[in-house]
């Protein structure tokens, strides 16, 4: 039984390479941040060394150890594998050389319990250049009982030496439909709120599934709703002040950005009557008034004004005056 | 689970099993030794996923089970313990291990003996018998020349090459090669080779030196791993060395053994290893490079003279007899690579073949045709 969410034809595809046993030795997944993509290649690393008939079975000893992280063959080569090489000391934010020269060391040798040794590295575009060259030889021609598995946000972050050496699936988000379905099968919710999660996952099982099991996530998601909607109303010492307050924590203003995008986009959205399409279809009513106050025009422009942000919080840019900029352009209420 | 043993015997059979507790770890039920009783005797496991090392030693069952503790904790404990009878018992409620040794009590957190890595044991009927003594010094003569840098894998690993009534083993790191071979007590069923990592062979070694039984060795049909039984008998039961092996082609050594030579020198072992580690006194501060001049005497014996010459410490030559054959010459080598060879080497004679001082240099002891090692030698600007 396959864990993952979505992704049939990638599954599909799966099956029927084990069962024809004709493999690619490495394989990368790419695609938005929470689809499923480790999850996709823990399921595949299941597959490959279940013992039970319906390949990942889930049930057999193999499967529950590759679950539970402690499989001897399944090695999930992240920061915290990092870690662990460092006997406890604090590494960096990157995955370094070391823990690529160490899985290379650890290829060599031959499986230990199952049939095939799997390296899975998530978020590879973490590697450093140094890591990544270093791994080409590996990828290219691993050992015959080693499968690499890599994630990615995006080819286009990886060496294009690293993705011509893998098998590429590009997964697409699942569709919300899936995940409602999902939530009411595997995690007992149902109704309203497995409607409400579903919508808003705008395909990101893993935050559907977490959410689903942290209330807290979405009441904060409430609140900073709230806040979204008090500042159009706001005089600018107040819109600077928020500025001033989330300047200091890229990674929540991320988070706050993407939702105030997907609120933009549910107002162009109510602007037009797309209903159905719709993220946070729990205020409607809201989505409603608010789209009456604001010309299509405007929306569009904060949309890209928001877009334009996050893109510029890729780049090291000051923060605090990314936020300003766009505080300043944020519609005001008429 | 629930036994009792006697401290000696579970101290060595830690000792024993303790060296393949990994260090550093990815899996942290790998920094614990596993625990079970097994009929009736205890049996201690630990394994870094490369090498495994299984002891078996006596101990009276009251309850079946198994567990996992920390290693060094639990060997720091039981080492600081009187000799006397110690009680273990594991209360799965908790998860712990309570001890008793005299008047000592403590209790030990443990990890699900589940958790622990299946280990293969048992001999199976395809075996080869080895004798202890025989294995432990081709173990020695051999492993000094695998690499222990990881970089390239294979060659931390020794080529063990099954041929009807012989076993040869080769390994090499580049700059060094050792080939041992010995004869089989029974002809393998089909020849195979497989390349075994030189840390485990040199646990084998250390494991067989106190043995006196031959030691079986089998490879699983799987072909993944080597498993060395050892009768044991100190501890009242066997001892098992698992060993994955190491996938990929070992290269070809027999290629790098030069076949002929211009000079032969024939020399006492112990007097080179005394010149030898005399000149690196001097040489371990100038790259190891130790310069060996053959001279062929007119009718009497000639001589092999070591020279070492560091700039800033000093330089040193010492002279030793030599039978030499052919012409003179000088060559240098890393002279830790012949101290290396010159200590597992324990025939009376050692005979060097070189040819060029820029061709690889062959060490054979005197009367024994089994063990070749080869040294690339060092480049000497004058």
């Amino acid at each position: 039984m396959w864990q993952v969410v979505g992704h049939e034809w990638a599954v599909t595809l799966f099956e029927n390479s084990l069962a024809q046993g004709r493999l690619s030795h490495a394989y990368l997944f790419t695609g938005p941040p929470r689809i499923g993509k480790t999850t996709l290649a823990l399921n595949l690393a299941q597959a490959l060394n279940c013992t039970g008939k319906d390949k990942p079975c889930g049930e057999c000893l193999s499967c529950q150890k590759t679950s539970q992280g402690i499989h001897p063959d399944v090695r999930m080569v992240d920061l915290a594998y990092q870690k662990g090489l460092l006997e406890g000391r604090e590494g960096s934010t990157a995955l370094g050389i070391d823990a690529i020269r160490s899985i290379q060391s650890d290829a060599a040798l031959k499986p230990f319990e199952g049939r095939w040794k799997v390296f899975i590295i998530p978020q590879a575009e973490n590697m450093t250049p140094e890591a990544a060259n270093c791994l080409l030889k590996t990828l290219e021609e691993p050992p015959s009982h080693v499968v690499l598995l890599l994630t990615a946000l995006h080819t286009d972050l990886l060496f294009p030496t690293i993705v011509s050496r893998c098998q590429v699936f590009n997964l697409r988000p699942p569709s919300t439909t899936l995940i409602r379905e999902a939530l009411g099968r595997r995690w007992d919710l149902e109704g309203e709120r497995a409607h409400l999660i579903a919508a808003l996952s705008a395909g990101r099982m893993g935050w559907a599934v977490e959410a689903a099991q942290n209330q807290a996530l979405l009441r904060e998601r409430n609140g900073r709703l709230d806040e979204l909607l008090s500042l159009p109303g706001a005089r600018r010492l107040e819109r600077l002040s928020f500025a001033q307050r989330w300047g200091s924590q890229p990674e929540r203003v991320k988070e706050i950005l993407t939702l105030w995008l997907g609120w933009w986009r549910d107002l162009l959205l109510a602007k037009e009557g797309c209903w159905d399409k719709m993220e946070n279809i729990d205020r409607k009513n809201t989505l409603l008034e608010e789209a009456e106050k604001h010309e299509l025009g405007e929306i569009k422009e904060f949309i890209s004004s928001i877009r334009e942000t996050l893109h510029e919080l890729e780049s090291n840019v000051n923060l605090r005056l990314a936020l300003e900029v766009l505080m300043l352009d944020l519609p005001s209420k008429r | 689970m629930k036994l009792s043993c006697l401290q000696e015997n579970l101290s060595r059979g830690l000792a024993i099993v303790g060296r393949a507790v990994s260090l550093r770890s990815v899996l942290p039920v790998l920094h614990n030794i596993l625990l079970a009783t097994d009929q009736s005797q205890l049996k201690l496991s630990a394994t870094d996923l490369s090498t495994c090392i299984t002891c078996w030693l006596g101990a009276k069952i009251k309850e079946e089970g198994a567990t996992t503790v920390p290693a060094r904790l639990l060997v720091d404990f039981v080492n600081s313990l009187p000799p006397e009878q110690i009680d273990l018992e594991l209360v799965t409620r908790t998860q712990t291990l309570h001890l008793k040794c005299a008047r000592t009590e403590a209790n030990i957190k443990v990890i699900d003996a589940q958790e622990f890595p299946l280990i293969p044991t048992g001999i199976e009927d395809r075996k080869i018998t080895l004798q202890p003594d025989a294995l432990r010094q081709m173990i020695e003569q051999v492993t000094l020349a695998a690499a222990t840098d990881e970089s390239r894998p294979i060659l931390t690993g020794a080529l063990a090459d099954f041929q009807e009534e012989k076993l040869t083993l080769a390994a090499a790191d580049g700059f060094r090669l050792s080939v041992r071979s010995a004869p089989l007590s029974e002809p393998v069923p089909e020849p195979m080779k497989v390349i075994i990592p030189a840390r485990a062979l040199q646990e084998v070694g250390r494991v067989a030196a106190e043995e006196g039984e031959p030691v079986e060795m089998t490879i699983p049909s799987a072909r993944n791993q080597v498993l060395f039984h050892l009768a044991g008998g100190a501890l009242g039961g066997p001892i098992e060395v698992v060993s994955q092996l190491i996938e990929g082609n070992f290269p070809d050594y027999k290629q790098i053994i030069p076949t002929s030579y211009n000079t032969r020198t024939v020399v006492d072992s112990k007097e080179f290893l005394r010149a030898a580690k005399i000149a690196l006194l001097f040489a371990r501060d100038a790259a190891n490079i130790v310069r060996l001049q053959m001279t062929p005497g007119e009718g009497e014996p000639g001589s092999l003279t070591l020279a070492a010459t560091a700039a800033e410490v000093g330089d040193n030559v010492g002279q030793i007899d030599a039978t030499i054959e052919g012409q003179a010459m000088e060559i240098a080598f890393n002279g830790r690579y012949l101290i290396d060879i010159l200590n597992a080497i324990d025939s009376a004679q050692v005979a060097l073949e070189t040819s060029t001082p820029s061709s690889p240099g062959v060490f054979r002891p005197v009367g024994d045709e089994d063990f070749v090692h080869v040294i690339m030698p060092m480049h000497i600007s004058r």
